[in-house]
């Protein structure tokens, strides 16, 4: 239970960080909350030879409205995340999932950039960013370049973030008002991982599901970007058959593992059960009823 | 019950039964309490153990050659490095180091000490096991299975007619009760009967073990170590090493935690083997995954109990069948399952039958109450049932049944004065007890017994010349007895609690004391120390008579003064406590009290708890609500730690119902051996845990005074499984309650169209 050998090195500009991710490589990993990584250098899962610390740099930090999108700071903690009235206002889902995550002094550490870029399965914010439709900011000496959240992830541990990059960002278009969205997560108890969890978000017009989008934590290699789910509603009254033609897609996609957390069944049952639940609650709060 | 009736004297208490600050908590919130791992020596080396990573293998050979050449390696032990034991303590020696098998997962082989964490974790590597892979069994039931692979050769059952030849799982069969429970039954209205199941838990104890072991070339040793029970450590490696006992002295360190997880030892006889080989101190600490995986959890277990009940509500029989597995070594606490089983009720038909198993696993270790938990969660939900079933409120039932003064007990000996029924109806006419429920709420309640222990103590009590007190008791403090033992002190001697210093002294500064076990502490250590006050007391009014020049007899001790025992020992003023001892010197020296006891007369205890819970239907996940613990302290001489004690036993026993197991897997090894993957509840998991103290005093106790320690997670399994069912619809028997399993209930009830 104690890490390797590494060097340590806690730049003050995003520059630095660049240019010692262009020197360094994969021989180098990025530390920001540590929640993530220290467990893993503890086990020696993860052995990097060099950490970059990127706590003691304040542009990456930060909660702000940029036109018509919400910016996050990679570097922001979760309880900032809860704590940030411009989300609570205008994307309540996130400070609502941040609530979820761990425990309180967890949060006081744990950022929202470890939580995209860690490519953890069990991580929360992914799906969020599915449902939200985000952008991940990624730089390098090279330049910039920004991927969606959902084209992000490809296994476990495993994005398409190249070794030089960081993520510096995460771009949020605006929800537009009367957007419903809700995070439902089921766990064993208080700091559990997801036994399973559904974000959803969805916008009714004249009575009808105008758009939507359904995303699934830990149930699946990666969080799960379901079109399918979201179909099932789209164009619908988000009537009870409607609701559970979406929760039996999200069913469809989940792929979980049997844990210590349940059987494959099971966990795949509460993946249709945290889906129908998001659309009811994200449903309710579109129509303000 | 009132006082007179226990023949206890009424007396109107000035400092028991407050709430003074605990000595040591400015230290421990300020960082300045010593732990176990906070002791350091000069020269000190870092000690490991190699471990086991089969279930089941023979040792065919340890080969150290390659470790022992590395530089900065001091030493390297296996189980020739210590000293041949009596049948005793063969199995607390074979535990603490392998012999010719390893026995579990996790399961000590040798051990190394080294200059650095670093080297010592690279010797560990080099250190060369050749195993025999044998076939291994974790569960229970599969254990008792004539074919079951057997752990050791030498065990056959014992306790069984005609007497087996051939070696078993199975150590022996125990059996307890009176009357004829095949008649009894015959006499009941409703009889149920059921299976019931248990996952082992772990205390789950924040501080993992940890000590400094050193031995002198002149063969001296001292041991610095976290534990329940310095004393008896002492003895134990004293025995394990080979020494005298007078050579080893041990010092216990505060402690992170116990709840009788600390009362053996794993590491320490290890330390001082290895310091005894390298020549200098060695300090060993354990991994969180080494707690988990090779200190002692609880049993796992498979009960059956079947109840029969006449519709008055009279229990006719009761029979229960426990199977508990301690582990790899004989002794799991089956024996005080089934005698503890029906413990509450009295009952003219009785039988518990147990079977002590052995398997593959960690050798169990005390749990608050061990044993008594788990049957007491078969037995209260068979009798929640039987309730329900003849249409009577649960607690009239248990009131219709309840123990009282002069009851017979199912497991031998007749009740004094004991407080079941008054715990009964404080939590009847409690508010919680007719608040209204929602929907998918249901509410539990159940009993629960425990015998508690007196024993062996032994108490100084030092008056200083400033008039200030210093108490030396040598039970270690795992429930903040260092400020009751000073308000009983205080109390006595009719002095301020902020007047008396209480420590817990080293094994050489004090005659033996027995572990801080079994709720015996505050009764024990307790009545030793108003003993030693006596004692003092006695000395100081022998000083006053000499300076007032009368007779010892005509001096009292009245609120910290001595005076003149009326008009005709003359007229003098009176003397405090601080006058006397300031001339101490001049009237005959120190001035100290003393008292050594094996105390008898501990007061068995009784609680009742009341659970709300919430069932998600739909996905099987359950949520306490609110929970009331109503318990008989006897006295509670410091009602906040007699809360924290029912807290405390309450909120164990929510993670034991609802979340905590250890899972082992087809390979025999333990598969969440980190606080990660095994699940405790913190407080963001739990409601308030409201408390009612119940005092019916212990007439063997000056004050009457009753262990609490353990009787507080008796009730809780039951308690919480008996609101869960009430919230699901369906009867639970088999922890933990985790989401798949009460959802699968849920499903299987609706498919049996009960639901």
């Amino acid at each position: 239970m104690t890490p390797g050998v590494f060097e340590y090195h806690r730049p003050k500009a995003v520059d630095e960080v660049l240019a010692l991710l262009g020197q360094l490589g994969d021989d180098a990993k990025v530390l920001a909350g540590g929640h993530s990584l220290v467990p893993m250098m503890k086990l020696r899962l993860a052995e990097p030879a060099h950490l970059i610390d990127i706590n003691a740099i304040d542009a990456l930090r930060g909660i702000r409205q940029d036109g018509a999108a919400i910016i996050i700071g990679a570097a922001t903690t979760q309880a900032e995340v809860i704590a940030s009235d411009l989300l609570v206002a205008k994307c309540s889902i996130l400070p609502e999932a941040a609530a979820q995550i761990a425990d309180p002094q967890v949060r006081n550490c744990a950022t929202v950039g470890g939580n995209c870029a860690n490519g953890d399965p069990g991580n929360d914010d992914p799906a969020i960013m599915m449902a939200l439709d985000a952008s991940y900011v990624l730089r390098s000496q090279g330049g910039e370049r920004q991927v969606a959240a959902r084209d992000f992830y490809e296994g476990v541990y495993a994005t398409v973030l190249a070794d030089n990059e960081l993520l510096t960002e995460i771009r949020i278009p605006t929800p537009a008002a009367g957007v419903g969205m809700s995070y439902q997560k089921i766990k064993r108890k208080v700091g559990d991982y997801a036994i399973a969890a559904a974000a959803v978000t969805l916008a009714m017009a004249d009575g009808r599901c105008a758009d939507a989008a359904i995303a699934l934590t830990n149930v699946g290699d990666t969080a799960l970007f379901s079109s399918a789910a979201a179909d099932a509603i789209k164009g619908t009254s988000v009537d009870a058959a409607a609701i559970d033609a979406a929760a039996q897609a999200a069913m469809a996609a989940a792929a979980p593992a049997e844990d210590l957390r349940g059987t494959v069944a099971y966990r795949t049952a509460m993946a249709g059960q945290m889906t129908r639940r998001a659309i009811v609650q994200a449903l309710s709060r579109a129509t303000g009823s | 019950m009132t006082n007179s009736e226990t023949g206890l004297k009424e007396r109107q208490f000035k400092i028991v039964g407050t709430r003074p600050l605990r000595p040591d908590g400015i230290d421990k919130v300020t960082g300045r309490a010593r732990f176990g791992a906070d002791m350091a020596a000069p020269g000190m080396l870092v000690g490991k153990i190699l471990r086991s990573p089969h279930a089941h293998a023979r040792i065919r050979s340890i080969d150290a050659t390659k470790a022992l050449v590395l530089p900065g390696v001091k030493a390297v032990v296996t189980h020739e490095d210590f000293a041949e034991v009596g049948a005793d303590l063969q199995d607390v020696l074979e535990n603490v180091m392998a012999q010719d098998k390893a026995l579990y997962d996790g399961h000590a082989v040798a051990a190394v000490a080294a200059i650095s964490a670093g080297v010592a974790r690279k010797a560990l590597r080099l250190i060369e096991v050749d195993y025999e892979i044998l076939p291994h069994v974790t569960d229970v039931e599969a254990a008792m299975a004539a074919e079951a692979p057997v752990l050791h050769d030498d065990i056959v059952t014992s306790g069984v007619e005609p007497a087996p030849k051939t070696p078993s799982n199975v150590v022996h069969r125990h059996e307890f009760g009176h009357g004829d429970v095949a008649e009894g039954l015959a006499q009941a209205d409703v009889v149920i009967e059921h299976d019931f199941k248990t996952a082992a838990t772990h205390q789950g104890y924040i501080e993992p073990h940890a000590c400094v072991g050193s031995v002198g070339p002149d063969g001296q040793g001292e041991l610095w170590c976290c534990t329940q029970g310095h004393f008896w450590v002492r003895n134990t490696c004293a025995a394990l090493l080979g020494m005298d006992v007078s050579h080893l002295r041990v010092t216990a360190s505060e402690i992170g935690g116990g709840f009788g997880g600390k009362t053996t030892v794993f590491i320490d006889p290890v330390a001082l083997a290895l310091s005894r080989k390298a020549g200098r101190p060695v300090k060993i600490v354990m991994s969180r995954e080494e707690v988990f995986r090779a200190s002692g959890p609880t049993s796992s277990t498979a009960m059956t109990v079947k109840i029969g009940v006449r519709r008055d509500g009279r229990i006719t029989a009761g029979e229960a069948v426990l199977k508990f597995q301690g582990g790899a070594f004989a002794g799991s606490p089956v024996d005080l399952g089934a005698m503890t089983a029906f413990a509450c009720y009295d009952l003219e038909h009785v039988k518990t039958v147990a079977y002590d198993v052995v398997t593959n696993r960690p050798k169990q270790a005390a749990y608050r109450a061990p044993g008594a938990p788990m049957a007491a969660f078969a037995v209260e939900s068979v009798i929640d049932e039987l309730a329900s079933k003849i249409g009577m409120d649960p607690i009239e039932l248990r009131l219709k049944n309840a123990v009282e003064n002069g009851s017979q007990s199912s497991y031998g000996p007749k009740f004094g004065p004991v407080g079941l029924v008054e715990t009964l109806v404080a939590a009847r006419e409690h508010e919680h007890y007719t608040a209204p429920l929602g929907a998918n709420q249901g509410r539990g309640i159940a009993s629960g017994f425990w015998f508690n222990f007196g024993g062996q103590t032994c108490v100084s009590l030092n008056i200083n010349a400033d008039g200030s007190v210093a108490l030396a008791v040598g039970t270690p403090d795992i429930g903040g007895s260092r400020a009751s033992m000073g308000q009983m002190a205080a109390e006595e001697l009719g002095i301020g609690y902020d007047k008396v210093r209480t420590i817990v002294a080293d094994t050489a500064s004090l005659g033996y004391n027995d572990i801080s076990e079994g709720s015996r502490v505050t009764f024990s250590t307790g009545l030793a120390t108003i003993q030693a006050a006596r004692d003092a007391i006695g000395k100081l009014c022998g000083r006053a008579a000499q300076t007032w020049g009368i007779s010892p007899d005509a001096v009292v001790w009245e609120d910290g003064y001595a005076r003149p025992a009326g008009a005709n020992a003359g007229e003098f003023p009176p003397l405090s406590l601080a006058e006397i001892a300031e001339t101490a010197a001049k009237t005959g020296g120190p001035i100290a009290g003393h008292c050594e006891v094996n105390a008898a007369g501990a007061g068995v205890s009784f609680a009742t708890h009341l659970v709300d819970a919430e069932v998600d239907p739909e996905t099987g996940r359950a949520k306490i609500l609110r929970y009331t613990v109503v318990q008989d302290a006897g006295k509670a001489i410091h009602p906040s730690y007699v809360e924290g004690q029912y807290q405390g036993g309450a909120v164990q026993g929510v993670g034991w119902a609802l979340n905590e197991e250890y899972i082992y897997g087809e390979d025999g090894r333990l598969q969440n051996p980190s606080f990660l993957d095994y699940r405790i509840p913190v407080a963001s998991d739990l409601p308030m845990i409201d408390t009612v103290i119940v005092e019916v005093p212990n007439p063997g106790h000056p004050y009457g005074v009753r262990g609490v320690g353990e009787t507080s997670i008796v009730p809780p399994l039951a308690a919480i499984a008996n609101a869960v069912s009430a919230a699901a619809g369906v009867r639970l028997t088999e922890l933990p309650m985790s989401p798949p399993r009460v959802l699968r209930g849920i499903d299987e009830a609706a498919a049996n169209g009960k639901a």
